[in-house]
């Protein structure tokens, strides 16, 4: 687990600033090496304390959220650590979206990034010590100007108390701007705590539920044209001839163009943009992906499985010798699907660039990435891109990504126009980035005693790390030509298919359970589609294939599911007691006639998670009633936050479970929108009971760790409703 | 010229009459409440209310709705003056990412207005046109719940002090 290092992060910079007052920099990165100027705006008399607060003079707190709001909560959760400290409850604060700027970045990351459900465990500590920090600072100008000392001082809720009067921060600010703040104010025990851990609403509920709050789609400015593009088929494959006559007299359509994944048609409006990309006429190479069937990716992924010739992960102790020892052997296959992300916003961005400068609105994972991807499309200066982030229509993984970005900074720049281009949801389900798919065996082997003695697994598939590199390369090294980008991407293809697993790939298949030998292959078989994080990543296929391989040869092996995984996770208490809650409430619950109940138990992002799903078959559908979560996440900041992502990482993945499935057909993706990508709905949504293991020890992830067990808990489930073992995601019966 | 009303108020337009609502509302009319999600009528975003029913305005050209009267979320209520099921989807902690909730709220309130007191299945069937990739499901459905009448005649049975 990566621990945050707190001396690293206590770097402050101080500049004064136009306008009068101090502006305190509180580098959480610790490798700033340059004093930037702070990246909030200027408010009228406000005292902007550091990045993330700013204290107006009518005491409004505002609190710029360096991590993307991708419905995580992870704008509360910031807002909870710093109004911990601060002493502010985060629902009086004025909550803002930062820009782009290194004090925002990601201390787990270095860089400016929301990921990996990494935000919570990254800023637990730093942001609580900016709250800490600034509240010092506020002590120190009141008890200068109000003639006491600052151990007579408390706070309460934006307010400094003295001798039974309640004095608005506000008051203090011009004191406090002439002030040097404090590196290393003590943090709060936490029994001491009222907001860390307490039930409370979310900070953007308000907005999110009147319509106001704005999201990259949203954004509206003078002038602004409307792209769409007209993309091939195939991922990837270039255009030979276009034509687009017909569309050039279309109303409203202003300019067409041509950008690296087709052709962009420009028009007064969205709806005009797309009816006229319709009638545009293109001829569309053949490419290797052109005789790729989905077919033929699981016929390629199983002969290299057979072949056994790949790249080798962990190896520990004799896999043979133990599989001889054992009493009990069982092999299989697991199949996992290729998968789009599909949030609700259709990706897009707004780009304008006037002169050398460039202002871009998104919502995006990476900010990072923004300045150097603008500056290389467009041809600017980095330093002169100004990046407004927005609220994020769903993330997944997919606003992980840029390239739609690249697509609006380019059009901008060859129209001279302020652009926003839209993928509309058919681009958006057929051209990718997808989640990989994955053909996964294992073999396992129990002794007399029941034992897990010996874990042989191999994944065959793509790997993620690759269109990574490609993807942000261009982004982080704006100079890099084009065919070192590649040639970097390239390299990286061959270094994860020949000299090392890509932990993306793999992560999940073997490390949950306590087998003294265990063997890992990787077979790189990339057929060349798109690919990127989704939710979970590795987890979200590799715990299908590991926890129903526990049920079955715990089955085997004649051992009841909740005792095999108890007797075999001994070397993690943590991870025995959500299996130990969860048996407990299995062993509790009544169910009716009909249904079953199947757990599983996953560990990703840190976070332990067991899952009970209560399933019925009836008419050949697998129906889920009902999930059961245990989580132990450690100190749970916002606790319904930590359910809401449980509920939705487990919906998320009832839809992949259930329905998830893109098919190819000569390269070409067939499934188009959602009557044929579907969705789970509200009449199919099972209710779901989430409890969170009381913990002390510091955060772990949330965002993900829902999400792996729920496919292996309704498999498991449908096993015993059915006697089918299904291997194949999405569940479908025979 | 297409005339009709829109959140209360009298307007028109001249665009192409096949124009999606939708459309009409956001470029036009600069309400952004409303959003884009499939535009083909799967996935709900869209919804708004048309002479008080739920519409899915993606596919539904301008001319359809000449004379009728359009409600959108930003006519439901504002974050001083919230509509109740607004008031519920802030106390549930309904949104995550919260773009479909403005079509949720509208399929919601349309539901409420035709049926104060629906049951878990009504709720379903009159829900399910809308879809939301965070899985706020369970959510929605308590907020639904705790602002139909079933649940204010629940209340107003409870003994004092025992309904928080």
């Amino acid at each position: 687990m990566n621990t945050v290092n707190v001396s690293r992060r206590r770097f402050l910079q101080s500049s004064a600033v136009a306008g009068g007052g101090l502006v305190v920099g509180f580098s959480l990165s610790g490798c700033s090496t340059t004093a930037l100027p702070l990246p909030v705006a200027h408010a009228e008399g406000a005292w902007t304390a550091n990045a993330f607060v700013q204290i107006l003079p009518d005491n409004t707190v505002r609190f710029y959220t360096a991590r993307a709001e991708m419905g995580q909560g992870v704008t509360t959760g910031l807002a909870t650590l710093l109004g911990e400290e601060l002493d502010v409850n985060p629902l009086d604060m004025d909550i803002r979206l930062a820009s782009a700027h290194e004090d925002y970045n990601n201390p787990l990351f270095g860089m400016q990034g929301t990921g990996g459900s990494s935000s919570t465990r990254a800023h637990f500590l730093p942001m609580r010590q900016a709250g800490a920090n600034t509240r010092m600072l506020i002590l120190q100008a009141a008890a200068g100007d109000l003639g006491a000392e600052v151990g007579v001082l408390s706070t309460d809720n934006g307010h400094v108390v003295h001798a039974g009067q309640r004095y608005p921060y506000a008051d203090f600010i011009e004191s406090a701007s002439l002030l040097t703040i404090a590196a290393d104010a003590p943090l709060k025990p936490a029994d001491e705590f009222q907001y860390i851990g307490r039930e409370s609403q979310r900070v953007d509920a308000i907005a999110k539920s009147t319509g106001t709050a704005d999201f990259g789609l949203d954004i509206d400015i003078p002038d602004l044209h409307y792209a769409v593009v007209v993309r091939p088929p195939v991922a990837g494959a270039k255009k030979v001839t276009a034509d687009t006559a017909a569309a050039r007299v279309m109303p409203g359509v202003t300019d067409i163009v041509e950008v690296a994944s087709g052709v962009a048609v420009v028009a007064e409006s969205f709806w005009q943009a797309t009816q006229a990309a319709s009638k545009v006429q293109v001829e569309w190479e053949e490419t290797d992906l052109s005789r790729v069937d989905t077919a033929t990716l699981r016929a390629d992924y199983a002969a290299a499985l057979d072949a056994g010739e790949g790249v080798e992960g962990p190896d520990e102790g004799d896999v043979q010798a133990a599989f001889a020892a054992a009493s009990t052997v069982k092999e299989a296959d697991y199949w996992a699907p290729l998968l789009s992300h599909s949030p609700m916003e259709p990706m897009n961005a707004v780009v304008r660039i006037q002169g050398d400068e460039a202002d871009v609105w998104t919502g995006i994972q990476f900010p990072f990435a923004v300045a150097g991807l603008v500056s290389r499309m467009a041809d600017i200066p980095a330093e002169n891109v100004r990046f407004h982030q927005t609220y994020l229509g769903g993330g997944f993984g997919r606003r992980g990504t840029i390239t739609h970005l690249a697509e609006a900074a380019d059009v901008a720049k060859k129209t001279g126009k302020p652009i926003q281009l839209v993928w509309t949801r058919e681009d958006d389900i057929r051209q990718g980035p997808f989640r990989p798919a994955s053909l996964m065996r294992i073999k396992a082997g129990v002794d007399e005693s029941g034992q897990l003695i010996a874990w042989d697994t191999a994944r065959a598939g793509a790997n993620i790390s690759p269109d990574t590199f490609r993807t942000l390369l261009p982004a982080m090294y704006p100079w890099l030509g084009d065919f070192l980008v590649e040639g970097v991407a390239n390299a990286s293809e061959i270094f994860f298919e020949h000299f090392s697993t890509d932990d993306s790939s793999t992560e999940g298949l073997f490390e949950d359970y306590d087998q003294p030998n265990t063997r890992v292959m990787h077979m790189t078989v990339d057929h060349g589609l798109p690919l990127t994080f989704w939710r979970a990543v590795g987890h979200s296929y590799t715990a299908f294939a590991k926890e129903s391989m526990i049920d079955e040869i715990a089955q085997a092996a004649g051992i009841d599911e909740v005792a095999f995984r108890l007797q075999n996770t001994q070397s993690s208490p943590r991870r025995q007691n959500v299996i130990r809650i969860a048996g407990e409430r299995m062993a509790q619950m009544t169910v009716p006639e009909g249904h079953h109940l199947g757990m599983a138990m996953h560990h990703s992002f840190s976070t332990d998670v067991a899952e009970i799903a209560e399933v019925s078959v009836e008419d050949g559908q697998i129906r889920v009633h009902k999930v059961t979560c245990v989580v132990d996440c450690g100190q749970a900041v916002n606790p319904d936050i930590v359910r809401s992502q449980m509920e939705g990482g487990i919906i998320y993945g009832l839809t992949a479970a259930l329905y998830g499935d893109l098919n190819l057909e000569s390269g070409a993706v067939m499934e188009s929108n959602f009557h044929d990508y579907r969705m789970l709905r509200m009449n199919e949504s099972p209710d779901i009971e989430v409890i969170i293991v009381d913990s002390g020890t510091e955060p772990t992830g949330v965002g993900e760790p829902g999400l792996p067990p729920i496919a292996p808990a309704v498999a498991n489930a449908v096993y015993k409703a059915t006697g089918q073992r299904l291997r194949s995601l999405p569940l479908r019966l025979v | 010229m297409i005339e009709f009303t829109l959140n209360g108020q009298a307007v028109s337009t001249n665009v192409d009459p096949s124009t999606p609502l939708l459309w009409v509302v956001r470029d036009q009319f600069k309400l952004k409440g409303s959003k884009f999600g499939c535009g083909a009528g799967l996935c709900g975003a869209c919804t708004m209310h048309a002479d008080g029913a739920a519409l899915k305005t993606c596919v539904t050209p301008i001319a359809a709705v000449a004379g009728k009267a359009i409600t959108t979320i930003e006519g439901l209520g504002t974050p001083d003056d919230l509509h109740p099921l607004q008031a519920a989807w802030h106390a549930h902690s309904v949104p995550q990412c919260g773009y479909c909730q403005s079509g949720q709220i509208m399929a919601a309130a349309a539901l409420l207005e035709a049926n104060p007191n629906p049951t878990a299945t009504d709720i379903d069937a009159a829900m399910s046109g809308n879809i939301c990739r965070c899985g706020c499901y369970p959510r929605i459905k308590r907020a639904i719940q705790s602002v139909s009448e079933n649940a204010l005649a629940y209340d107003a049975m409870a003994p004092a002090g025992e309904t928080a």
